[in-house]
């Protein structure tokens, strides 16, 4: 009998019931939508904040800096093993260099020595005019500054000639980099041969780490690496880590509100909607307790009608939802943004939730007696 | 007769209308709030990331190449060339001027540092709070207060043009009683022991840089230090930009007059540092590209998102609004019988109903309006400190988006009712 009257209520009212679950089902998906979205773009921003570069350096400890001018150095090993058994999945790029001032022909240039291949992961800001990638291959390659190439007129594929002391080595430009800091006056060559030339095998003056991560985690981990590095000096670049961490909560603040503006708003909808649909059934209210049902069971048959039209609506709309949060996320971010199980049943519940309180009214009509409804007043 | 039937609707069943005109009160605050917001950020969230300090460097076009390791400048100070400080005015005389919010020029200076034992470092000259003069008779204060607002200070900063100092916190730590708060010390150059000057140490700075080396000091000390008058090196500019696309990242010299001009009059930094050259001339102007393309492009993804979300709102405010009319009407099917019992045509029972629904949209836009700018205000402040302003341009907008979410919402059920007859209706069917 439950069964039948509840499945006749969900067959009959027609257009307002349609209405009732297009409002659902659209708020559920844009509630999945922006809570996904929501979860999710923390982590994306991090990512899209590392292309402002290395926010952990290691150096030389001030204990050992003999205040000479002359090159601290720290054992590459040392640190890379350090990195390595930290095993932190959150680090972007790790790279060590070792300093040089050597000698072109016309004017002593600060040479870096570094792993080229993560040079580009650590700068993803950098232009390039000519190649990251043929630097790689060939040890004998070499990316030049800007105001390098411009002051020794050197072009992609010029031959540079480098002197150290004794040492000397022959490189072929890769590539001109245009950073707009420091970095347009250096030339970067792989870190062996920086090593080779300096006479320093098995030594860097620092090492840059590019680490993602809200400013908490980023400290933690740079506190971390300290302990396994007693005899070097771990620091967050504070300009970086600083500024990312309020922007990133701003950032977050804004489309929290935003979101939860919204919330609301299809809440309310959902509410408006339902309570509309609960006090068209005022005659059905009346018919029954004139036929002598109890108020309970009716305000539980009604309630069950607009819990299962939650559900169903909240099941459709989670769905949709995931795909338009890959949508927004393609759109936005050029990434999907990934879904989460987690979503999934508090966007039902929520809708459940919602439903059940826009069927509230109903518990008042329970008082109404049954001749004055019939009476339509 | 008309305007009797719509206002007796209004009288005889207040209640009815109050749930249509709520929900078009929400929906429009809602509305109004995330348009307000969605129109501001981009602004707003530019000036935040100004906390990432400067993000254009200018260096003179003629001088050597800089031999700097970690920051520190090894090159002789006679050798390379400076900029002068006189020019610097200029810079709030471009077209993009007022979105200069500060430049703060350095000029380093190696030296040898007597505390409790002698140490060499370097002299970093630079300005806190300066003020420049404008060509225009004004003064503009900026420094490294405004370009680099990460550095921390323990004690105060030096008084521009007094011969004070501020430590850098590690050279600090390595002699913490030569480089107490208070102390004096000697600063003498390599080469020349007799030129010898005394600085009072104000504070200790950390700044997570190489400036933790160093020790800070006035721009006219370092000046007179090390005989270079009015001069400096190195000149960072903090400048509010647009994000670039690919039209600022076009060569401006190809581009035909009106595209020149639109490129000119955007706040591109391509275009900004254009304009500094020309105020400067004999500089090389750099974007510092870490700074300028995580602003852009970060700005221009949360500009994105941010107009997804507010499509997001408007779409279930009008689906709100909607679903209410919807209801109404539906509601009224008994009244509609009537009237067409009584002879009234569709298009009669049609006006009424959506002159109701107008009505309802006007009330419901104005009360909305009002409630979403305050709401904005309040977003404003707590999003980015400061309240956003109300913008008017946004009622008509939010006017025009009531009245098509009303009759839309509205017009379907009118069509159906289109189709009653009256007689079963009327019989309660």
């Amino acid at each position: 009998m439950f069964w039948r009257l509840l499945w006749k209520l969900l067959r009959g009212s027609g257009g307002r019931l349609a209405v009732a679950i297009l409002s659902l089902v659209s708020c559920a998906m844009v509630v999945s939508a922006l809570l996904n979205l929501e979860f999710d773009i923390e982590r994306k921003l991090t990512q899209e904040f590392r292309m402002l570069g290395a926010n952990i350096l290691v150096s030389p400890s001030d204990a050992q800096i003999s205040g000479s001018g002359a090159a601290e150095v720290m054992s590459e090993n040392e640190v890379s093993a350090a990195i390595a058994a930290l095993k932190e999945p959150a680090v972007v790029a790790a790279s060590p260099f070792l300093y040089v001032v050597a000698n072109t022909e016309k004017t002593p240039v600060v040479v870096a020595g570094t792993k080229l291949e993560e040079l580009s992961k650590l700068e993803p800001a950098w232009k390039i005019d000519g190649d990251w990638k043929s630097s790689r291959e060939s040890a004998a390659s070499c990316l030049v500054g800007r105001n390098v190439a411009r002051q020794l007129q050197l072009v992609v594929g010029s031959p540079l000639r480098l002197t150290y002391l004794n040492e000397n080595a022959q490189f072929t430009v890769a590539g001109i980099v245009d950073a707009g800091g420091a970095e347009d006056n250096q030339i970067f060559v792989g870190l062996a041969e920086a090593q080779s030339l300096a006479t320093l095998p098995g030594k860097i003056s620092v090492a840059q780490l590019s680490v993602s991560g809200t400013s908490n985690s980023i400290s933690n981990y740079a506190a971390r690496l300290a302990t396994a590095l007693p005899v070097y000096e771990v620091r967050p670049v504070r300009q970086i880590t600083e500024a990312e961490g309020d922007l990133l909560s701003r950032i977050r603040l804004l489309i929290v509100s935003m979101v939860i503006l919204i919330l609301v708003l299809t809440a309310l909808c959902v509410l408006g909607t339902m309570a509309a649909l609960a006090m068209e059934r005022r005659q059905d209210v009346g018919l029954m307790k004139a036929l002598g049902g109890s108020i309970g069971r009716i305000v539980t048959l009604f309630m069950a009608e607009v819990g299962v039209l939650g559900a169903a609506g909240g099941f459709v709309g989670a769905i949709l939802g995931v795909e338009l949060s890959r949508w927004m996320g393609q759109r936005v971010f050029g990434t999907a943004i990934s879904s989460r199980w987690e979503i999934f049943p508090l966007t039902i519940v929520l809708m459940v939730a919602v439903a059940l309180a826009g069927a509230l009214p109903l518990r008042l009509l329970g008082k109404v007696k049954p001749a004055v409804i019939f009476r339509g007043e | 007769m008309f305007g009797r039937l719509v206002r007796e609707s209004f009288i005889r069943n207040p209640r009815r209308k109050l749930l249509t005109a709520a929900a078009l009160v929400v929906g429009m605050a809602v509305a109004t709030s995330t348009l307000t917001i969605a129109l501001e950020v981009g602004d707003r969230l530019a000036r935040e990331f100004r906390s990432l300090g400067a993000n254009l460097l200018v260096t003179s076009q003629s001088d050597t190449l800089p031999v700097e390791i970690g920051g520190v400048d090894y090159r002789p100070v006679n050798e390379g060339a400076y900029l002068s400080e006189t020019d610097l005015g200029k810079l709030k005389t471009i077209f993009w001027r007022h979105n200069i919010l500060g430049f703060t020029p350095f000029l380093d200076v190696p030296t040898l540092v007597s505390g409790s034992t002698v140490t060499s470092t370097t002299l970093i000259g630079t300005w806190y709070q300066h003020d420049v003069p404008v060509p225009d008779g004004t003064k503009f204060k900026t420094g490294v207060s405004v370009t680099h607002p990460w550095w921390k200070i323990r004690g105060q900063w030096f008084r521009d043009g007094a011969d004070e100092a501020v430590i850098g916190a590690a050279l600090a730590a390595k002699d913490p009683d030569g480089f107490a708060i208070g102390k004096t010390i000697l600063v003498t150059h390599a080469y020349e022991a007799d030129a010898a000057r005394t600085l009072v140490i104000t504070g200790i700075a950390s700044t997570g840089d190489a400036e933790d080396n160093g020790i800070l000091v006035p721009l006219s000390f370092a000046q007179g230090y090390s005989g270079h008058e009015g001069q400096f090196r190195q000149l960072f500019i903090s400048a509010l930009t647009k994000p670039a696309d690919t039209f600022s990242e076009r060569d401006p010299l190809k581009m035909t007059p009106t595209e020149y001009d639109r490129w000119f009059c955007s706040p591109y930094i391509s275009s900004i540092g254009f304009q500094i050259k020309t105020v400067l001339p004999g500089t090389d102007v750099r974007t510092i590209r870490r700074v300028a393309d995580t602003e852009g492009n970060i700005l221009s993804r949360v500009g994105t998102l941010l107009w997804i979300v507010t499509l997001a709102a408007l779409a279930a405010a009008g689906l709100a609004v909607a679903a209410t009319s919807a209801t109404t009407v539906l509601e009224r099917r008994g009244e509609i019988g009537v009237m067409k019992a009584l002879g009234a045509s569709n298009v009669l029972v049609a006006g009424i109903f959506l002159a109701e629904q107008l009505l309802l949209a006007v009330v419901g836009a104005s009360l909305g309006f009002v409630v979403g700018a305050v709401l904005a205000r309040g977003l404003g402040a707590s999003i980015f400190g400061t309240p956003a302003s109300p913008r008017l341009i946004l009622f008509p907008v939010v006017l025009g988006l009531a009245a098509i979410v009303a009759l839309t919402g509205s017009l379907i059920p009118l069509r159906r009712a289109a189709h009653f007859n009256p007689a079963p209706i009327l019989r309660g069917e």
